[in-house]
């Protein structure tokens, strides 16, 4: 019995082989803390659609590393597209930013190249690119398209924004001088600001030639621009023709700006001769008005002084114009344009644009005057002068609701032509069909007066066809002949000639003795009376 | 059920390695020189312990994947029980059954019958000795064939090495799996099985 007893005791004794159990719980134990421990976190990425995403199969990547795996795809409970959850190592925690984009690698062809080839073997794969913000996020929205810069990427990005949606698409090249120095990420329409936006990466050592002073322009397809100037056309490369793309410098004499932050926004310009057009920020705004008309004065038309071109033409004010009312009629139209200080070379400043102003007023003092001329007689471009006119009226600045304006003078073609629409205007006003009529009835009269002279015509002719003028045709005959008769009696041979002839002789030699008469009495009135006196001659001598 | 006098009483103990008879006295058989018990030493507490450590690495083993197939670089990693609903999903029952029964139901079996055995030789009534004897034999016969699961990752790692198209790896639960089945084995082995007639022996006695 006391055996049976001591044999139970023992049986109780706490084994050794308790340790076995225990180690096996602790492993599990640490397997599970570990697990806990060293879990990655879940996240959500939303997606339009779930091709090619497989919950379990389809992988998360960081440069073709896997750092984790979709665990279930779910569709959104409105069907706008799918939502995977993903589990990621605790490695990627770190790597979860604002800015981490995620998107589906699968094989693409596209414009800028083949991608993902490997992924029509192994399936699509979800790609994770590292953000470097500072706040901390679990719920993404995936990219449609791969990003074409990794987000740590040396280099800086820019977002350029243009009035004009242009054929600049994701994936085109940005050009500096030809060269290829970065891409465009991203085109996307800014309904706020009214813009088209794209979204370029400059790589890294190129980022350093952009500036503040730097200057965007599109370099696609190809540009025809007619202005006042004339016809241009221009392409870029042959890539750049097809694809499209952006190109950047500095306008010449423009100086260089300081260097440029990150996501910095800039203009995108239609073309480089935009930029040369306007490469300035700072503008003095002013209204001209015109009688004239001003077909062929488009906005972006030149402001020119004496030939150099010193501003634009920023709109015609008709809406102002008729805001103000019509009444009264024959209004001169507003123009609005603006001058450009650094066109003068000037410092295009805040400062330089007051200073201009108050030139401005000074010249407007002493004849300043805006003309509106013609730019290209082919087209009927129209540009806007400026220039003194010293004959002018002293005139001063005025104003047209918020605008100052530049009073304007007519000169020129324009001037030309009012004159000689004038000169028309009086041509018109002669009374031109008044003299036509009488003129007419003047024909009229002289057709009467045609009548009676063939009237008078006949008579005369019937009367020279009569017996009388016959006779007396005979008559005159013999009248003629008589009359030579007589004149027979004075030919040379006659002998009444020849005593004539003696005669007009004598008589010429009676007329010279008269003629010396003549002149001594004329020289000496008196030696009628008194005798002559000769006196000797005096004869010079030289003094004694 | 008559009472014949048992070696126990007799104050003898079968030796464990050459079974011969010995008095307690001696600690030591005479003929081998081996400790001498009157039963396995502290079986229940072994056998408890064995089952207990099984049972942990059940789970794992059921729960991790047994076997990682990397195809042309996508990895599918499988587990016991999915495995089986993938083989009934491909209408292979008869395969199905025989890996659910081999791998879950002997495993898991033999280790509710190890543990109801432990209980009804301490605390259980004294009743269905001889089925519970049956119990054990099987348990003891039928344990080794669950490892047959593990032999078949082993045969497709060894076998199925096709470079980066087809490769087969065994998943930690193939690990944790094998290491359930040794338990339960070692576990049966040191369950000692004449606790449970000691136990009808001691109920005679206190009839």
């Amino acid at each position: 019995m006391s055996e049976n007893k001591a044999s139970v005791s023992s049986g109780r004794r706490l084994s050794a082989v308790w340790i076995i159990p225990l180690l096996a719980v602790a492993i599990g134990a640490w397997m599970v803390i570990h697990t806990a421990l060293t879990e990655g976190p879940t996240i959500t990425i939303g997606f339009k659609t779930a091709d090619g995403i497989e919950a379990g199969k389809t992988k998360v990547r960081i440069l073709s590393h896997q750092i984790g795996l979709v665990e279930e795809v779910m569709l959104n409970p409105d069907v706008s597209g799918v939502t995977a959850t993903v589990k990621l190592d605790p490695e990627a925690e770190p790597l979860l930013r604002e800015d981490t984009r995620f998107w589906v690698v699968r094989a693409r062809v596209g414009a800028g190249g083949i991608s993902g080839l490997g992924t029509l073997l192994s399936g699509a794969y979800i790609e994770m690119a590292p953000g470097s913000a500072a706040a901390e996020r679990k719920a993404f929205v995936g990219l449609e398209e791969p990003p074409l810069t990794p987000v740590d990427a040396p280099g800086i990005r820019l977002a350029l924004f243009s009035d004009r949606a242009g054929s600049i698409d994701t994936g085109n090249s940005v050009l500096y001088r030809g060269y290829k120095v970065g891409r465009v990420e991203a085109a996307t329409f800014d309904s706020k600001r009214k813009q088209a936006r794209y979204d370029i990466f400059i790589d890294a050592p190129f980022h350093e030639l952009v500036h503040s002073g730097s200057r965007f322009w599109d370099i696609s397809g190809i540009s025809v621009n007619a202005s006042a100037a004339g016809i241009k056309i221009k392409t870029g490369s042959v890539e750049t023709l097809v694809l499209g793309g952006v190109s950047f410098g500095t306008p010449p004499g423009m100086p260089e700006g300081g260097p440029v932050a990150n996501q910095a926004e800039f203009r995108l310009f239609g073309s480089y001769d935009d930029i040369l057009e306007h490469p300035y920020e700072y503008q003095a705004y002013y209204v001209v008005s015109f009688s004239q008309s001003l077909r062929g004065l488009e906005p972006g038309a030149p402001v020119e002084y004496r030939g150099i071109q010193v501003g634009r033409v920023a709109r015609i004010l008709l809406n102002e114009l008729t805001s103000q009312g019509l009444k009264g009629g024959n209004k001169p139209i507003p123009v609005l344009i603006y001058l450009e200080p650094g066109r003068l070379h000037i410092p295009d400043s805040e400062d330089s644009v007051v200073e201009f102003q108050k030139d401005i007023a000074i010249g407007v003092r002493q004849g300043l005057r805006a003309t509106l001329q013609t730019g290209n007689l082919l087209t009927g471009q129209k540009l806007i002068g400026v220039d003194y006119y010293p004959d002018e009226e002293p005139a001063e600045l005025g104003s047209f609701e918020q605008y100052v304006t530049i009073p304007t003078v007519e000169t020129g073609v324009e001037l030309l032509q009012t004159q000689v629409s004038a000169l028309l205007k009086k041509l018109n006003a002669l009374p031109l069909e008044e003299t036509v009529a009488s003129a007419t009835k003047a024909m009229t009269n002289s057709d009467t007066a045609l009548v009676s002279l063939k009237a008078t015509l006949a008579s005369a002719n019937a009367m020279i066809k009569g017996a009388d003028t016959v006779a007396l045709s005979g008559e005159l005959t013999a009248t003629l002949q008589k009359m030579r008769f007589v004149l027979d009696g004075f030919s040379r041979n006659a002998d009444l000639y020849k005593n004539l002839n003696a005669s007009l002789r004598s008589l010429d030699a009676t007329l010279s003795n008269t003629k010396s008469l003549t002149r001594q009495l004329s020289d000496k009135p008196n030696s009628l009376l008194l005798p002559a006196n000769n006196e000797p001659d005096l004869i010079p001598r030289a003094r004694q | 059920m008559s009472h014949s006098e048992t070696a126990a009483e007799k104050g003898l103990a079968s030796c464990h390695l050459c079974l011969k008879l010995a008095s307690r006295e001696l600690h030591h058989c005479p003929r081998c020189g081996s400790a001498l018990h009157l039963r396995k030493e502290a079986s229940l507490q072994r056998t408890l312990a064995l089952l207990i450590t099984a049972l942990v690495l059940y789970l794992p083993a059921n729960i991790l994947p047994i076997m990682i197939t990397d195809q042309l670089g996508n990895s599918i990693e499988s587990t016991i029980l999915g495995g089986v609903v993938l083989l009934i999903q491909l209408d292979s029952i008869p395969i199905a059954v025989v890996i659910f029964i081999a791998s879950v139901m002997v495993p898991l079996g033999k280790m509710l019958v190890m543990f109801y055995l432990c209980w009804s030789v301490s605390h259980g009534p004294p009743v269905n000795r001889r089925q519970r004897t049956l119990l054990y034999r099987i348990t003891e016969f039928i344990g080794k064939w669950s490892m047959l699961d593990v032999f078949v990752v082993a045969i497709l790692v060894a076998l199925v090495h096709l470079g980066d198209l087809l490769v087969i790896r065994p998943g930690a639960a193939a690990l944790a799996f094998a290491a359930v089945v040794m338990v339960t084995m070692v576990a049966a082995e040191s369950f000692d099985p004449r606790l449970i007639w000691d136990q009808m022996e001691s109920s005679n006695e206190r009839e």
